[in-house]
C-alpha cells in the first residue's frame, strides 16, 4: 500500500515536470495522440494534484487528441470526481475491479467489494466515459461466467480478462497457491464466447471491445510504435536520434532505444533508466513479439518498413516453420497467429527469440 | 620413543560434535584453528572438501605437554562420516590405537555409534567414551552412558563428560588420550609394514599415500612395494602432517606420516594396502584389503550430446582422487552417448553428480541408481548387470539374484510398528530386535535395491527424523525378479528400465508413470507413459497437451521483461532430453526415486 508520506506527491509532480520537459525537448514536436494515466492508483492522487499533473501533460505536450484513459480504483470514484477526470479530459476509464465476486477479491487480497466495483463502473458510465474493466480470471474457487455476465451486462465497451499469473516472488507464489491449467483454458474459452455475446470482440490475447473502442493507445504498445515513459517505474520507446556510427552490419544498427525509468524512491532523485538499444532486428522481434497478439496480426511491410530491415525475409525459415505447423497465417503481407497459434503464442514467439 | 606417540580418531554420529571436538583439541595443543588447517591443506594438496561432508580424511599431528610433564606427540586421525565410506573407517581406525567415541549427551546412541564402536572393536582399540553437549538442557550424560553400558558394553563408568563447545572435560579427554591409549608397538627394525589408511592427489607430485607405519621404516630413496597392486616405486619424500605436508627424514613403526613417489594412478595405491620393502618385504600383509568396489551404478549422460567428450575428461579428473568411481562408456537409445558410473552408495553418486554439475559445468541427465544382479543363465554361465535394461529375455534367464545387507535401525519404540510395515513392504526380514531404553535397535535383512529407493525418506518421515540408519553389504540372494520397462509415446526408453520384485511390479509402474506424468511438462500433444513386464501393460498415465501457452498481459513496460522471462524458458528446455518428440526433464529419469507418500 502507498502511503501518503508529507511532501512526497509534490516531489513526485515536481520530478514529473523535469521529466516532461526533458523529453519533450528531446522528442517533442508532434501531436500526442493517446494518453494513458495508469500504473498503480492515480486516482490515488487528491484532485487539486491530479489537475496539476495534467497541466504538465498539457504544458509540455498538448493533451491527446484520440484518447485519454485514467487507470481508477473502484474504491475512489464518486460522481463529482467522474466529473472533474471528465473536465480534464480524460474520455476513457480503465477501471481495477478483477471480479463481481467478493470470495475472489478477498483471495486477491483487494480492498474493495463487488458492490463498490459495480457502483464504480455505474458512475463512470453516466460521467459518460468509455469504460473499461479488468477481470482476474482462473481463480481457485471463482464462478468465471458469472463475472463475465455481470460485466458483460452493464454495457461496458471494454473488458481485459487476465488469467490469474503466479509470478516468482509473490505472496501467492510462496503460498503455493497453482493455477490449474483446465481452469486457465476454461477461462479463455468463456471470455470469448460469454463477451461475444455483449457485443465485446476479442482483439488481443485477453482483450476484448465493442468495434471502435479498442483501446488505440495499447494498440500503439502492441504494434510497437514510439511512445513517452513518464514517472517512477514507466517505461518508454524513442527513436533514436543519433547517426550511427559504428561500421555494424544492417540487422545489429541501433534505431531506437527502451528506457524503464527507476522505482520511486531512486527516480525522485533524479536517477532514470538504462537505455536498452533496440537494433533493427530486435525493432522487428519486438513487433512480432506483442504484435502476435492482435488477433489483426501484424503488417510486415509495415514493421519492415519502420525497421528499415525486410523482417519477411529475415524470419523467412521461422514464418514457413510456423505456417506449416499451422499456428501462423498470412494474408498478404499481414502474418497473423491462428486459433490454435494464439493458445500456444509463448511457442511461437519464441522461433524468433 | 614409542612411549611418546598416541594415534587415535574420533568416532560420532553424524551432528554429535565431532569437529567441535576436534577443533578444541587443535586450540588446547596450540596447533592451528580448523579453518587454518583447511585452508593451509588446499593450498598444499588442492584438496578438495564438499559441503561439510568429509570424505578425505585429513590427519593432524599435534604436540601436547602432559599432566606428567612429558610432551607427547598426539596423531588425530579423521574418518570419514558416512556409511557409504565405511571401509575407509576401518582402515584410518586401523592406523589407530584407540578412539574417542563421541556420543551426544541429548540424543544418546544412534546407529552410527554402533557401527562406528563395532568397527573399533574389531579393530582391537582402546575406546574412550565421551559424553558429549553435557551443557545441553536437555542432556542426559549419565542415561547416555548407560545406554552405551547396555548396548555396546562399554562400561560407563569410564565415560568422560564433557562439552566441546563450552570446553568442559577436554582437558580430561586429553590425559585420557595419553593415559589410557596404548603407545604403538612394532619394531624399527623389522622390514617395512605400512597400512595406506587415505590418499589424496596432487597434481605436482601424483598420488600422496597416507601411511601408518605398523613395522619398520620409511624414508627417502627406499624401494618400497604395495603389496596387492604389486606396484614398485621410489620414495621420493617422506613426512608428517602439521597439518599441512611437512617433510621429514623418516618414517619409524608407530608414526603417521605421508610419502611421495611420483604415482600417477590412483589405482596403484589404494587405501588398505600394505606398503613394504621390495628388496626385504614383511611376512604377510595387514589384512582385509578390499579393491574400492561402487555398488551402486547409474548413468549419466550430457543433455547435449556434444558435451560427451568433456563429460569423459571431467569423469578422468574426478577420479584422479576417488579411486571408488569408476565408469565405462554406455550407449542408451533414448540419451545418446554416456556413462555407467560405479559408486560407494548413493550420497557418492550425488556427490559425484553435484561436483559434475558445478565444478565442470555439464549438464546431466542420470539415470535411477541400481545395484549389481547376479544373472544366471540357462546355458550355465552367471554374469553380474550393472544396468538393468540389458537383461536378456527371461527365457534365457534360469534366476536372477540381488544383493543384501544388514540394516540397522535406532529409533524410539512408538515408530516401531509403522517401521516394521516399511520394512515388510520393503521385503525386509527381521533378524533381531533389542531395547536401548525407550528406543530399539531393529536388525533385518534387505535386498539392498529396496533401500535405494525411496527407504531412507519415508523412513525419515514416520520416525520424525528420529530413526538412524547403518548398513553392511551381505551377499547375494535369489528372488523372483522382473524387469519393467517404460514406454514414452510408444517408444519403450532403455534408461528407464529397472529390475523388481514381482509382487511390486504393478504399484512401482504404476508410481513412475504417474509421477512421470506429473513432471513431464505438458506438450503440444497428449502423450501416454507407460509400464511394461516384456510386452504386457501394468501401468498408464497420460501427460496433457497443452493448450494454453501463452502471456496474460503484455503491455508498453513489459516488452523487455517479458522478452528475457521467455528466453530463459527456452533455454531450460534446451536443458530437457528429447525422447522422440517428448521433451523429457531430469526428474521424469528419477521418477523411480521420489517417495510414494
Amino acid at each position: 500500500m502507498l502511503e501518503r508520506r508529507a511532501g512526497l506527491v509534490e516531489a513526485y509532480l515536481r520530478e514529473l515536470e523535469n521529466d516532461a520537459k526533458v523529453l519533450a525537448e528531446q522528442y517533442g514536436g508532434t501531436e500526442l495522440t493517446t494518453l494513458y494515466v495508469g500504473g498503480g492508483t492515480p486516482s490515488f492522487l487528491r484532485d487539486h494534484e491530479l489537475v496539476s499533473l495534467a497541466g504538465i501533460i498539457r504544458t509540455h505536450f498538448g493533451w491527446a487528441n484520440l484518447e485519454a484513459t485514467l487507470e481508477v480504483n473502484p474504491g475512489t470514484v464518486n460522481t463529482a470526481r467522474a466529473k472533474l477526470w471528465r473536465e480534464l479530459g480524460f474520455t476513457r476509464a480503465s477501471v481495477g475491479v478483477q471480479s463481481t465476486q467478493d470470495s475472489v477479491l478477498k483471495f486477491l487480497g483487494r480492498t474493495h467489494d463487488a458492490k463498490q466495483a459495480l457502483l464504480a463502473l455505474e458512475t463512470l458510465l453516466a460521467a459518460g466515459f468509455q469504460v473499461s474493466s479488468d477481470a482476474i480470471t482462473a481463480v481457485p474457487g471463482q464462478n468465471v461466467e458469472q463475472d463475465l455476465r455481470t460485466l458483460g451486462a452493464l454495457g461496458l465497451e471494454h473488458i481485459s480478462c487476465y488469467t490469474l499469473t503466479i509470478e516468482e516472488g509473490t505472496a501467492f507464489f510462496r503460498t503455493g497457491v497453482k493455477v490449474r491449467a483446465e481452469d486457465e483454458e476454461r477461462s479463455l474459452e468463456l471470455a470469448e464466447s460469454v463477451l461475444a455475446e455483449f457485443g465485446l470482440a476479442r482483439y488481443e490475447v485477453s482483450n476484448h471491445a465493442k468495434p471502435g473502442f479498442e483501446s488505440k493507445h495499447n494498440i500503439a504498445y502492441w504494434q510497437n510504435r514510439f511512445y513517452y515513459g513518464l514517472g517512477a517505474g514507466a517505461a518508454g520507446h524513442y527513436p533514436n536520434l543519433e547517426t550511427e556510427t559504428r561500421d555494424l552490419s544492417l540487422e545489429h544498427q541501433i534505431i531506437a532505444h527502451r528506457r524503464t525509468n527507476p522505482h520511486l524512491s531512486n527516480w525522485l532523485t533524479g536517477e532514470r533508466g538504462e537505455i536498452e538499444p533496440v537494433t533493427r532486428e530486435s525493432f522487428v522481434t519486438d513487433a512480432l513479439f506483442s504484435g502476435l497478439r492482435l488477433l489483426s496480426g501484424v503488417s510486415l511491410t509495415d514493421i519492415s518498413t519502420r525497421a528499415g530491415l525486410n523482417a519477411s525475409d529475415f524470419f523467412a525459415p521461422q514464418f514457413e516453420k510456423l505456417v506449416s505447423q499451422g499456428l501462423l497465417e498470412f494474408e498478404g503481407s499481414t502474418v497473423r497467429a491462428t486459433t490454435n497459434g494464439l493458445w500456444v503464442l509463448n511457442q511461437v514467439i519464441s522461433e524468433f527469440l | 620413543m614409542f612411549e611418546k606417540i598416541r594415534n587415535f580418531s574420533i568416532i560420532a554420529h553424524v551432528d554429535h560434535g565431532k569437529s567441535t571436538l576436534a577443533d578444541r583439541i587443535l586450540e588446547l595443543t596450540g596447533a592451528m584453528t580448523d579453518r587454518d588447517k583447511r585452508e593451509q591443506t588446499l593450498d598444499t594438496l588442492e584438496l578438495e572438501r564438499e559441503r561439510g561432508i568429509t570424505i578425505k580424511a585429513t590427519p593432524v599431528r599435534l604436540a601436547y605437554k602432559a599432566d606428567d610433564g612429558q610432551e607427547y606427540a598426539l596423531n588425530l586421525i579423521d574418518t570419514p562420516g558416512h556409511v557409504d565410506f565405511n571401509y575407509e573407517v576401518s582402515k584410518s581406525l586401523a592406523a589407530c590405537e584407540g578412539v574417542l567415541l563421541l556420543v551426544d549427551a541429548s540424543q544418546g546412541v544412534e546407529a552410527q555409534t554402533i557401527v562406528n564402536a563395532y568397527l573399533a572393536i574389531d579393530s582391537n582399540l582402546e575406546i574412550i567414551p565421551v559424553i558429549n553437549k553435557i551443557d545441553l538442557p536437555a542432556a542426559d550424560p549419565e542415561g547416555a552412558a548407560r545406554e552405551l553400558e547396555e548396548v555396546i558394553g562399554i562400561p560407563a563408568d569410564g565415560a568422560i563428560f564433557a562439552s566441546a563447545k563450552s570446553g568442559i572435560g577436554v582437558h580430561e579427554i586429553l590425559e585420557a588420550i595419553v593415559k589410557r591409549i596404548p603407545p604403538p608397538s612394532g619394531k624399527s627394525s623389522e622390514p617395512l609394514k605400512a597400512l595406506i589408511f587415505d590418499t589424496v592427489f596432487d597434481a605436482y607430485q601424483g598420488v600422496i599415500p597416507f601411511v601408518r607405519v605398523l613395522e619398520g621404516s620409511i624414508k627417502r630413496g627406499d624401494k618400497v612395494k604395495m603389496w596387492n597392486t604389486g606396484k614398485v616405486v621410489e620414495v621420493d619424500k617422506v613426512g608428517i602432517f602439521r597439518p599441512a605436508l611437512e617433510v621429514s627424514e623418516v618414517l619409524e613403526a608407530g608414526e603417521v606420516g605421508f610419502f611421495t613417489a611420483a604415482i600417477k594412478d590412483i589405482h596403484d595405491a589404494q587405501v588398505g594396502d600394505t606398503v613394504t620393502g621390495f628388496a626385504r618385504p614383511t611376512a604377510e600383509p595387514f589384512p582385509g584389503f578390499k579393491p574400492a568396489q561402487p555398488v551402486v551404478f547409474s548413468g549419466l549422460y550430457p543433455t547435449d550430446t556434444a558435451e560427451y567428450p568433456k563429460l569423459r575428461e571431467a569423469l578422468e579428473k574426478l577420479q584422479l582422487n576417488d579411486a571408488a568411481l569408476t565408469f565405462e562408456p554406455e550407449t542408451s537409445e533414448a540419451l545418446g552417448f554416456g556413462f555407467r558410473c560405479g559408486f560407494l552408495g548413493l550420497l557418492h553418486a550425488e556427490v559425484v553428480q553435484e561436483r559434475l554439475e558445478r565444478e565442470f559445468d555439464m549438464d546431466l541427465i542420470a539415470t535411477a541408481p541400481s545395484v549389481i544382479y547376479k544373472i544366471n543363465l540357462t546355458d550355465g554361465s552367471t554374469y553380474f548387470l550393472q544396468n538393468p535394461s540389458g537383461l536378456p529375455t527371461m527365457d534365457r534367464v534360469t534366476t536372477i539374484e540381488e544383493p543384501y545387507i544388514k540394516l540397522s535401525i535406532i529409533l524410539p519404540e512408538e515408530y516401531v510398528g509403522n517401521t516394521m510395515q516399511l520394512l515388510v513392504e520393503k521385503r525386509g526380514v527381521m533378524k533381531d530386535m533389542q531395547y536401548i531404553g525407550k528406543r530399539v535397535e531393529l536388525h533385518y535383512e534387505v535386498p539392498f535395491g529396496e533401500v535405494l529407493y525411496d527407504f531412507h525418506d519415508r523412513l525419515k518421515s514416520l520416525s520424525r527424523g528420529y530413526a538412524s540408519m547403518d548398513y553392511e553389504q551381505i551377499g547375494y540372494r535369489e528372488g523372483d525378479l522382473v524387469k519393467v520397462g517404460i514406454l514414452v509415446n510408444g517408444d519403450i526408453v532403455d534408461a528407464l528400465a529397472i529390475i523388481c520384485h514381482k509382487d511390486k511390479a504393478d504399484p512401482l509402474g504404476r508410481k513412475i508413470v504417474e509421477k512421470m506424468a506429473e513432471v513431464i511438462p505438458r506438450q503440444m500433444f497428449a502423450v501416454p507413459i507407460q509400464a511394461a513386464i516384456g510386452g504386457k501393460i501394468i501401468a498408464r498415465a497420460t501427460v496433457k497437451a497443452y493448450r494454453k501457452d501463452v502471456l496474460a498481459k503484455c503491455y508498453g513496460g513489459d516488452i523487455s521483461r517479458k522478452k528475457k522471462l521467455l528466453n530463459k524458458q527456452k533455454k531450460g528446455k534446451a536443458r530437457m532430453k528429447n525422447i522422440g518428440t517428448v521433451e523429457v526433464p531430469q526428474e521424469a529419469f528419477l521418477a523411480v526415486l521420489s517417495s510414494s507418500e
